[in-house]
């Protein structure tokens, strides 16, 4: 009997082998379905669910349909899309997915994921839940908050003699996956490292290795595509003779998101034709002078100071940008929310190895901020118009979103320029 | 009549800081205080985290200095993975010195042309709204072109080495990530993109002789302005005492040079320093135990490096070192503004450093990475460009971090900082009854000569606003500018 059949994929005719999985039929006629469980050795996992379809008009995943004759596919319509970058937007708000010191930022499917589908920022507040991190086993480690449950280990990876290595264990959003201690010591270091490469994310890692490839040498750092920035304030009216007003503000930041802001080098004296800063760490003045245009927010809120001085912003400019994995995120100094913060200021002053014999003081002063019990991002303490992910952002990717708001044009940023780390 | 002056926030620094001065009620300043108000808590967030991830996860301290936390970090792994500054392969370590004076070069350069020219070229008491980089752009077209092309230089050497101009990955336990190509050298001795070494090192001299010139202009401005004796402390190099930027030994000298820390070897620096804790400031003071609070406090940075230090290893920097020191008949320098002039003549070794590495063809090998035998802990110190940098960080046999000790180069200048606003409050605002934004200006010119680095100095992350505050002698706010 003839196996072959036709069936329609966004609009386009394709011809496939009857039973074939959908995936697979969609990526030989070019039509990428994004997946992050999916491994084409096994039997379709369906856990991630990014794979989501429309056949024959109900909504699946792709990864669990077999073609059949005359299926209508749609794969890339706006509603779907929109759906896909809001998974990858749930997922880098539960876990811990700090890009910059991963291991596997760069190769990892997800990140690769969130910058083909131009994914900024996460609208869902982080969760900042604290998983086991295991560090028992003989070779491999398991970070537990940067696990996405795809179930791909559990599945595929086996010692020689047949024995999983990998398997889920309690319920619900309590689920981890976990390792057991036994039969991973018989896996050798090949077999170690393919579990760390079958991994879509940086979830586990074996033991000492620190090496990725340098910078645009990884996996996903060149793509052929370009991220649009999606304008909606309206086009700004500027009075013939001004300039636009620009204010910059490092909350909890390292001031690396202001370097790179510099890092244009000689162009910086091009956009000072047009653009004036107003308050901002680089110049002397403390209180904004002006209503601004645009407001550059690097650093997320780590104190009382920081709340005050991101309302002040908000209500001083007109747009608000959070540049920097730390506004957008949280970043770094959000690294503290797993830890009381009793514990970090004691560690700093009463238990560090330079500390004074019979050292008792804590600072705490009036002139002092007050810090919050957890850092915030942003966009979770005033509402943020625009977001520029990066640590830090790439300076052209800076600078080509606050020229696309204030002249009104998309300036398209290439793949290479939008990074997360 | 009493009041509190406030400066808040201290701009034209990384970081946040604020100044409290307290004025009593015949205007005689009894008080004044430079507050930090950035808290990260580093030391703790950082244990249970394999050790591999310290000196990429570390290096967000700072924007400007990154590269000299994962410096710092990377030579406390090495320590960890069995390999001493020495056992390194010589292409790892030359690597990485390029780097590290390619950081130096620009960070500098930043400093001054972008954070403390306005002061010099308008003056302390300008119009705060030009008194900026953009002004500077706009009445010094062409020197601030030259800051600005002097920066890129370093910060391209930066990426060429990390692979990114800011928190790039250079280092690997043991070693460095990856070699130099020879095309990739070319860039930077071939003037075709951007202006070569050799135009680097012309416009270092060109701009020592700028400061030498404001020098004999404004003499006793310079001479005198927030000068006060301390204690000095850096690296020298372990075989004569020259500068050194990457691994030395630790010295530390008093106020009319006599030794106080003896070329100490930088495993060994837990025997010496104490961090104490004040209640109004999240910044540590460190100082040296036998010397005890009140003594033991030392600068760092430039100008502490060039008076620690018997010479230059390269011939131009050494010759500008000669005249540096001539200014002070050869005694040790405590004028707080020369720290501009002794960051120059660092630009200009950084310059020449890079210069001989770039031509050395060991950057091309593929020995770049050494194995030893783990152990428990490991120190890396090294010299940051605002002054002397120590990382130590304890290991478990599970490669965890479980401790992790951060004395930041800024933080030594903390009680530094603190005497030069105490300066700059009696000598400026010291009985006058009307306190105007210059004079303001000026506290904060005497800050910084130090080019602090406030979020590194509390391992917070974070801006501190500087308010200068104005109490009077009961303690009462009368005056306060914040800005926020």
């Amino acid at each position: 009997m003839n196996n072959s059949i036709n069936l329609s994929i966004d609009g386009k005719k394709v011809n496939a082998v009857k039973g074939m999985n959908l995936i697979d039929v969609a990526k030989d006629n070019g039509i990428e379905i994004p997946t992050l469980c999916y491994f084409k050795k096994l039997n379709p996992l369906a856990t991630c669910r990014i794979c989501t379809v429309s056949v024959n008009g109900r909504n699946t995943t792709g990864c669990t349909v077999k073609v059949e004759d005359n299926m209508v596919v749609n794969v890339h319509t706006p509603e779907l899309t929109a759906n896909r970058k809001a998974i990858i937007e749930m997922l880098y708000a539960e876990g811990n997915h700090f890009c910059p010191s991963c291991e596997k930022s760069g190769n990892c499917e997800m990140q690769n994921w969130g910058y083909r589908m131009g994914v900024t920022n996460t609208r869902y507040p982080h969760v900042f839940r604290n998983k086991k991190v295991d560090f028992t086993p003989h070779r491999m480690i398991m970070e537990s908050n940067r696990c996405i449950l795809c179930k791909r280990c559990v599945e595929e990876i086996k010692t020689h003699d047949g024995k999983n290595v990998f398997a889920f264990v309690k319920r619900g959003k309590n689920t981890l996956v976990q390792i057991d201690y036994k039969e991973e010591r018989k896996l050798n270091e090949n077999e170690a490292l393919h579990a760390m490469n079958i991994c879509p994310v940086g979830a586990i890692l074996v033991k000492g290795i620190a090496d990725n490839k340098p910078f645009g040498e990884r996996k996903y750092d060149f793509l052929n595509q370009q991220v649009k920035t999606s304008l909606k304030n309206k086009k700004i009216a500027l009075p013939k003779g001004e300039k636009f007003v620009v204010a910059t503000t490092s909350l909890a930041g390292c001031f690396g998101c202001h370097m790179s802001l510099l890092d244009i080098d000689t162009e910086l004296l091009d956009m000072l034709e047009i653009v004036e800063f107003n308050k901002s760490p680089l110049t002397d003045i403390k209180k904004f002078s002006k209503q601004c245009h645009i407001g550059l927010i690097e650093g997320g809120c780590a104190n009382n100071e920081n709340v005050h001085i991101l309302r002040e912003f908000r209500k001083k400019c007109d747009i608000l940008i959070s540049f920097g994995e730390c506004a957008v995120m949280g970043g770094i100094p959000a690294m503290r929310n797993f830890v009381p913060l009793q514990e970090c200021l004691e560690e700093a002053y009463l238990n560090g190895l330079t500390s004074e014999l019979g050292a008792d003081i804590i600072p705490a002063h009036k002139d002092i901020p007050k810090l919050l019990n957890k850092v915030y991002p942003c966009n979770e303490v005033v509402e943020i118009d625009y977001y520029i992910p990066g640590c830090p952002p790439n300076a052209q990717h800076i600078w080509k979103v606050v020229k696309s708001i204030l002249l009104g044009k998309e300036i398209p940023i290439a793949h290479e320029e939008f990074k997360y780390d | 009549m009493a009041q509190k002056i406030v400066i808040d926030p201290v701009t034209r620094v990384e970081g946040h800081g604020k100044v409290t001065i307290q004025l009593d009620e015949n205007n005689r300043v009894s008080d004044a205080k430079f507050h930090i108000v950035e808290f990260r808590g580093f030391e703790r967030f950082i244990q249970g985290h394999p050790y591999w991830e310290a000196p990429v996860m570390v290096q967000r301290l700072c924007g400007i200095c990154p590269v000299s936390h994962h410096l710092a970090a990377a030579k406390a792994i090495d320590q960890i993975v069995g390999i001493n500054p020495e056992d390194l392969s010589i292409p790892a370590q030359k690597i990485r010195k390029l780097l590290h004076f390619g950081q130096v070069f620009q960070s500098h350069a930043l400093h001054f042309f972008y954070l403390a020219s306005p002061d010099l070229l308008f003056g302390a008491e300008s119009d705060p709204l030009k008194r900026n980089v953009v002004g500077v752009a706009m009445a010094f077209p062409e020197l601030a072109k030259k800051g600005i092309l002097m920066r890129k230089f370093g910060q391209e050497i930066i990426k060429l080495t990390a692979g990114k101009r800011i928190h790039g990955i250079a280092t690997t336990p043991g070693g460095v990530h990856k070699n130099i190509q020879a095309k990739e050298r070319e860039y930077f001795l071939d003037g075709k993109e951007i202006p070569n070494i050799h135009t680097m090192i012309e416009w270092s001299l060109e701009i020592i002789e700028f400061i030498k010139q404001y020098h004999l202009d404004h003499k006793d401005f310079l001479d005198s302005f927030a000068a006060y004796p301390s204690g000095h402390l850096g690296l020298v190099n372990k075989e004569n005492g020259f500068l050194e930027l990457y691994d030395g030994n630790l010295r530390a000298i008093d106020a009319e040079g006599n030794i106080t820390l003896n070329d100490i070897p930088c495993d060994d620096y837990n025997e010496y320093f104490y961090e104490n804790v004040k209640k109004w400031t999240y910044l540590k003071f460190p100082y040296l135990k036998h010397l005890g609070r009140e003594k033991g406090w030392n600068r760092v940075g430039p100008l502490a490096r060039l008076n620690v230090c018997e010479g230059i290893e390269t011939p131009y920097a050494h010759q500008e070192w000669l005249d540096f020191r001539a200014a002070t008949n050869h005694k040790t320098n405590n004028r707080t503004m020369h720290t501009h002039w002794a960051r120059l003549i660092e630009i200009l070794y950084c310059a020449e450093m890079i210069k001989s590495l770039l031509e050395d063809d060991d950057l091309l090998s593929t020995d770049l990475v050494r194995k030893g035998n783990r152990r428990k802990e490991g120190i890396g110190i090294i010299e940051a460009p605002r002054g002397t940098l120590i990382h130590h960080y304890e290991v478990d046999n599970q490669d965890r971090i479980t401790r992790c000790n951060l004395i930041v180069s800024t933080t030594h200048n903390n009680e530094p900082m603190n005497h030069a606003v105490k300066w700059v409050a009696d000598h400026v605002l010291d009985g006058k009854t009307k306190i105007t934004e210059g004079m303001k200006n000026q506290v904060e010119v005497a800050i910084r000569a130090y080019d602090p680095c406030l979020s590194c100095a509390t391992h917070a992350m974070g801006q501190m606003p500087l308010n200068i505050q104005l109490r009077d002698y009961k303690g009462q706010l009368i005056d306060e500018h914040i800005s926020s």
